[in-house]
């Protein structure tokens, strides 16, 4: 049993001092770290402390930010941005709202030291409007910032400059793409935008951005407080460090559990430690990495929550939530309505998502429907790989998890409602009534 | 969150100028491989641009060169060594050493998928299958517009520029142009060839002419047989002014309409008015003259004609063949049918017992007229109902009027008393064996299963034969091996110059409508062969023309209408008479029946990528028809621009047109607005685009890959250009989509970013500017966005050519 306690590094947890003002911060070690890199480390040295302790974006992707950070340091073209991604795509997730409520000014800190490392001068933080008390908190701590002299210009009495601008917006699912929240900035639509060429090289206004979670961000000043070392002793060997999390109980409007965790606890760990306690039998399947996530079975509810191994079994660390469904679902339904979500939240720039999805969508509706012949499995599985190859960004990557899953891991629900037009727990409802045929008229 | 790939990050290309050369105006350029071949680049340009200067084709939808890449329709995808996913290749920029492939089957796959997802949710027609299928093509969705409307006569005409008997073709077509119609795909097809029967009942004894008849040209054309082919021919041969005259065989003019098609089908008095249409052009007929017997090809053109149109039709029956076909009660069906019109006893007796051999419409005239007569009928054929060529249609109302049909009975045997008179048909029963040529399984004998069917009338209905005995060798025209005709396939001429040839004489004995299509061609091609034109280049013209256009489905979304069905004579009310058994439609009913045409004619056809991609990729069919209404979209078309009309069926979301418009123009009148599915390409608030700041330069319309934006029909002006009052400022030069100011010396080249710093650059500059390239993505500073105005402004209302 790995030490829960001690993995609460950027979450605070109720009854914990709290971290809002600038004064208990302070006292707490806060913004020592941006003293101790403005004064005596180099932005490389900053970028190098990030690279040993192997940060891993905590985005939902896990690459490397100080590999990320290294490439925008290295761009000749200024000026360079940095952009704080708190926009939390999946409104499930709970991790951006509360670290903007709870600990605003470690964000700050993390923002800063990563517009140090790379050379930026101007920062984004990019938020959901809707997220209000957090958006509150995080104004009242950047003001408090803004009068100590820690953000703005002459950071600490140095050279170094840095604004941090904060951009509340809504639009749906997809503004969590990074490549959406810099057309978000330009003032265009909502789209994602083809990587390569990637934000480190071609971003806002076309210069060279870091764009990072803010639960990464969170994590740098721990790592220039104390050091790659401390920061590795917790977490997997792939992926130090811990990963804040928003868990739902297998009940109805559950309440949703924000936990912080070390990466490579189990399943099971992890639901233990948010508190719930339910037999195997009373569960179909564990739903990691949130709406583009994965089903799992509750046989590998022993599998560590790390990037790789829950790729392997199908899911993503995606937005960080896990999900319990009681024992009555249906899997083909479920997948059904996952699909449905997504096809309504693409954003429709490039075929295979918007289209693809939503005819993807048809087909589950048909077989939930009872109508679905043996062919249209196969008509699902081509199109779940065609999905993820055309498409052009992440949303599209992952929409077929649900049904990639559930067809993996439950192919008995999928038979069952085809061969013998019957639901396998007795809780589906006809959806539509014309299943998707093929036609051709000309000779 | 964000959502991103795990993916290595690119090596970057300012890194190490490796390979990088100057070329000989100082561009850095490099070299890669695409496709194997190692191709020469610049900086800064995508692979894309890179494989078109090569003469690489990569399809692509929503890429223009002086567009920013979206890469939204995900067409270009290849696959770049080094990557796992392939990557577009108009956003990714060429980098020295690269390895790409364009081509592979996953590619292949993927592209096919995607125009499969769009087409499935095109809700639009391309073009109409009917009219490709129709042998005459017959504007088929413009007349059913017409009748919907109420214009039938407009409508008669219309089809009679094709067709010069939309009447009697209504009542007799097979109507192959309603297998094909798409709304078929929807409901049911629409009863094509009843409508213009329909249209030109209303106006037969004021018939609309197709053209002006132009002025006589002194030439004289004689045509031989007075049926479809030829009395087609002659009606568009007058119609271009050139004297006819048609000599004919049997007592009145019709040929097989008269004497092959009985009158319960086609009422005489009926169709001897629409064939007044052509005595009123002014064509001479002389009955009663049998080619062979009373004239000769060589009297023709001694008697003055300068060109002879063969349409003597297949007359002669093929015969029963086998033992005892002389005896007495063994019928020929032509003659029969024949003497049946003429009121000439026949041989068919009531309560007599008549076996009809054959499955084509021949043998059904025959049955159904035995039946009227009368007679006890039984109807055989040699294989099943499928390989029958009559239409179903007919078949059924045989069996409902009371013949028995008898599959797979092959005729071995006649059975004659004494006096070789019938008695009965000896039979074998067939099964089915290999296909032969014509793709029809060959029958087989099953030894053994001989049996006889009592009778006293055999019509031997196994189709028909030209008589070859009309033309001997001196005539110059030469006989094919299957007894037909022997002309060039496109132009009809036959080995002798000025004599053609056509309709079942030429094909063998087949349905009206491919008559009168091949005398429709032939009056082209004698027209053109009497303005001495090279019949070469003609017979390469009407090829070119009559080429089958590539054609594929797209699901079209409209809410079912049900078929207005013609209403028929009972069957109890056919016994013991000819009355014609189609009552015809109603004009309330015709109306009702055209409006459900679902007017597939799209006008980009031809011009559409989305369609040459689809054919290009072997796209026969689309998995997702027959959905809910919310799988697909039926947008309204907005007509209300002068210039151009928007129709977001046909949108694919390239946004081609909203990146030229913002870019390059300027008024950024397109957006793209709704989420998931539903999201499409509009304008502001959805408002119509004649109340947006659209300038109708037509740009938008320029890079539409579909017919999703169309120019309106314009007349054009000549402007006239004041020099004295000209700046040269290029404005002009900048804003025309078409280029048509771009390459004069006075002007300055202009660039795409009229708002950019750096707006024109002189010819000199150009040439000396290394690190300058057309397709260079410009790095566009916040503070120098165009911004524009989201209010929307209408305009009041004005009128079309204000």
């Amino acid at each position: 049993m790995p030490e829960f306690d001690s993995a609460y590094r950027v979450l605070r947890r109720r009854g914990e001092p709290d971290l809002r003002s600038l004064q208990s911060y302070r006292q707490q070690g806060g913004y020592s770290a941006l003293e101790r890199a403005l004064h005596e480390q180099t932005p490389e040295q900053v970028i190098q402390l990030v690279s040993d302790a192997r940060l891993r974006g905590r985005g939902g992707a896990g690459r490397l930010t100080g590999e990320k950070w290294r490439i925008v340091r290295r761009q000749q073209e200024t000026p360079k941005y940095v952009i704080c991604n708190a926009y939390d795509a999946d409104p499930r997730s709970w991790a951006a709202r509360s670290l903007l409520e709870r600990n605003p000014h470690q964000v700050i800190e993390g923002i800063l030291l990563a517009a140090y490392a790379v050379g930026a001068t101007e920062a984004y933080l990019m938020t959901r409007s809707l997220f209000r008390e957090g958006i509150e908190a995080l104004q009242q701590a950047l003001n408090e910032a803004l009068e100590a002299g820690l953000v703005g210009r002459s950071i600490l009495g140095t050279t170094f400059h840095c604004t941090i601008n904060v951009f509340g917006f809504d639009i749906g699912f997809i503004g969590g793409e990074e490549t959406v929240q810099i057309a978000v900035i330009k003032g265009r639509r909502g789209m994602p935008e083809q990587r390569p060429p990637y934000p480190a090289i071609y971003g806002l206004w076309d210069k060279p951005t870091a764009i990072n979670s803010l639960e990464t961000l969170a994590n740098v000043p721990l790592i220039v407080r104390e050091g790659p070392e401390v920061f590795r002793r917790l977490g997997s060997e792939a992926t130090p460090g811990t990963k804040v999390l928003t868990v739902y109980d297998a009940v109805p409007d559950a309440e949703p559990r924000v936990i912080e965790v070390p990466f490579g606890a189990t399943l099971r760990e992890i639901l233990r430690h948010a508190g719930i306690r339910r037999p195997d039998s009373e569960l179909r399947a564990v739903v990691v990495g949130g709406a583009e996530g994965g089903a799992l079975p509750v046989s590998l509810l022993d599998l560590p929550f790390d990037f790789d191994p829950l790729e392997e079994a199908g899911a993503i660390v995606g937005s960080g939530v896990i999900e319990l469904l009681p024992a009555q679902t249906c899997m083909v339904a479920w997948a059904m309505e996952r699909t449905r979500y997504l096809s309504n939240e693409s954003c429709g720039k490039c075929v295979p998502c918007r289209i693809g999805v939503k005819r993807m969508t048809g087909v589950l509706e048909g077989i939930v429907s009872d109508l679905g012949v043996r062919s249209d499995l196969d008509l699902l599985d081509e199109l779940a790989g065609y999905v993820p190859d055309g498409s052009l960004c992440g949303f599209g990557i992952h929409a077929p998890n649900a049904y990639k899953t559930a067809r993996r891991y439950w192919p008995e629900h999928f038979q069952m409602h085809i061969e013998e037009q019957q639901c396998p727990t007795g809780t589906c409802l006809p959806v539509r009534s014309h299943r998707f045929v093929t036609k051709h008229v000309l000779p | 969150m964000a959502l991103s790939v795990r993916d290595r990050f690119t090596p970057l290309a300012q890194d190490g100028h490796d390979g990088m050369v100057r070329n000989e105006v100082g561009q850095p350029s490099f070299t890669l491989t695409i496709d194997g071949k190692v191709v020469r680049a610049y900086e800064n340009q995508t692979i894309l641009s890179v494989a078109e200067e090569n003469g690489i084709e990569i399809p692509n939808l929503c890429n223009d060169e002086k567009l920013e890449p979206t890469s939204a329709c995900r067409m270009c995808l290849v696959h770049i060594e080094g990557y796992d996913r392939p990557l577009p290749s108009c956003n990714t920029p060429a980098q020295p050493g690269m390895v790409v492939r364009t081509q592979s089957d996953e590619l292949f796959r993927i592209r096919r998928t995607n125009l499969e997802m769009m087409l499935s949710d095109h809700n639009a027609y391309c073009q109409p299958p009917c009219q490709v299928d129709c042998p005459t093509h017959i504007d088929i969705p413009g007349y059913l517009e017409l009748i919907a409307k109420g214009s039938m006569k407009e409508a008669a005409r219309l089809v009679k520029e094709v067709l010069p008997f939309p009447y009697i073709l209504g009542l007799t077509c097979p109507a192959p142009c309603q297998k094909a119609c798409r709304r078929a795909l929807v409901d049911e097809e629409i009863a094509i060839c009843r409508m213009h029967g329909h249209a030109a009942e209303t106006c037969l004894l004021d018939p609309p002419v197709p053209f002006v008849k132009d002025p006589p040209t002194g030439k004289k054309v004689a045509i031989v047989g007075a049926g479809p082919a030829g009395l087609t021919c002659a009606y568009y041969l007058a119609l271009k002014g050139h004297y006819c005259k048609i000599f004919d065989m049997q007592p009145q003019p019709g040929g097989m309409l008269r004497y092959g098609i009985p009158e319960y089908r086609l009422q005489k008095d009926m169709m001897d008015r629409e064939l007044n249409h052509v005595w009123e052009l002014g064509v001479d007929l002389q009955c009663n003259v049998k080619l062979g017997r009373d004239f000769t090809i060589d009297d023709l053109f001694a008697q003055g004609f300068d060109a002879v149109f063969l349409a003597i039709g297949a007359w002669t029956s093929n015969p029963l063949g086998t033992p005892g076909e002389d005896a007495e009660g063994v019928v020929n069906a032509i003659a029969f049918l024949g003497e049946k019109v003429e009121g000439k006893p026949v041989p068919v007796k009531e309560g007599a017992e008549v076996i009809v051999l054959g499955g084509g419409f021949t043998t059904f005239d025959c049955t159904r007229t035995s039946l009227r007569l009368g007679a006890k009928v039984h109807t055989a054929y040699r294989r099943s109902i499928k390989e029958m060529t009559a239409t179903m249609e007919e078949i059924e109302d045989a069996e409902a009027e009371g013949t028995e049909l008898l599959f797979y009975e092959q005729a071995t045997r006649v059975i004659t008393d004494e006096h070789n008179r019938v008695k009965g048909l000896e039979f074998i029963k067939n099964r089915l064996g290999e296909p032969d040529a014509s793709g029809r399984r060959r029958p087989v004998p099953i030894p053994g299963s001989e049996h006889v069917i009592p009778c006293d009338t055999i019509i031997p209905a196994y189709g028909q034969k030209p008589d070859r005995s009309v033309l001997d060798e001196k005539s110059g025209v030469k006989w094919t091996k299957w007894g037909t005709i022997q002309t060039n396939p496109y132009n009809l001429m036959t080995d002798r110059p000025g004599v053609f040839a056509g309709g079942d004489a030429q094909m063998g004995a087949r349905t009206i409508i491919e008559c009168v299509a091949q005398g429709k061609l032939a009056a082209r091609s004698i027209h053109a062969y009497l303005n001495g034109e090279d019949m070469n280049e003609v017979a390469r013209r009407l090829e070119l023309e009559e080429r089958k256009p590539d054609l594929f489905d797209i699901v079209p979304y409209k809410p079912v209408e049900p078929k207005v069905k013609m209403p028929m004579l009972p069957y109890e009310e056919r016994k013991r008479n000819f009355r014609i058994i189609e009552m015809g439609y109603l004009e309330e009913q015709a109306k009702r029946e055209a409006a459900r045409c679902l007017q597939c004619a799209c006008p980009a056809a031809g011009q559409c990528d989305l369609q040459r991609y689809s054919i290009e990729h072997g796209l026969v069919d689309n998995r997702f028809h027959d959905g809910e209404p919310s799988d697909y979209h039926d947008y309204e078309v907005d007509l209300s621009h002068s210039f151009i009309l928007r129709d977001p069926n046909k949108c694919i979301n390239c946004t081609q047109c909203v990146r030229v418009c913002h870019d390059v123009i300027g008024p950024d009148c397109y957006g793209m607005f709704g989420k998931g599915f539903d999201t499409i390409v509009s304008t502001p608030f959805n408002v119509s685009l004649h109340d947006t700041d659209c300038v109708s330069c037509g740009a938008c319309v320029q890079v539409c890959p579909t017919g999703s934006l169309m120019m309106a029909e314009r007349k054009l002006t000549r402007y006239s250009f004041a020099l004295d009052r000209c700046i040269f400022c290029g404005d002009c030069v900048e804003v025309c989509p078409h280029g048509a100011l771009g390459e004069t010396p006075n002007f300055e080249l202009s660039f795409f970013n009229r708002f950019g710093p750096d707006v024109t650059l002189e010819k000199e500059d150009l040439a000396l500017a290394p690190n300058y390239l057309v397709r260079q993505r410009l790095p566009r500073d916040k503070k120098e966005t165009p911004m524009m105005s989201p209010l929307v402004r209408p305009l009041p209302p004005r009128s079309l050519r204000e």
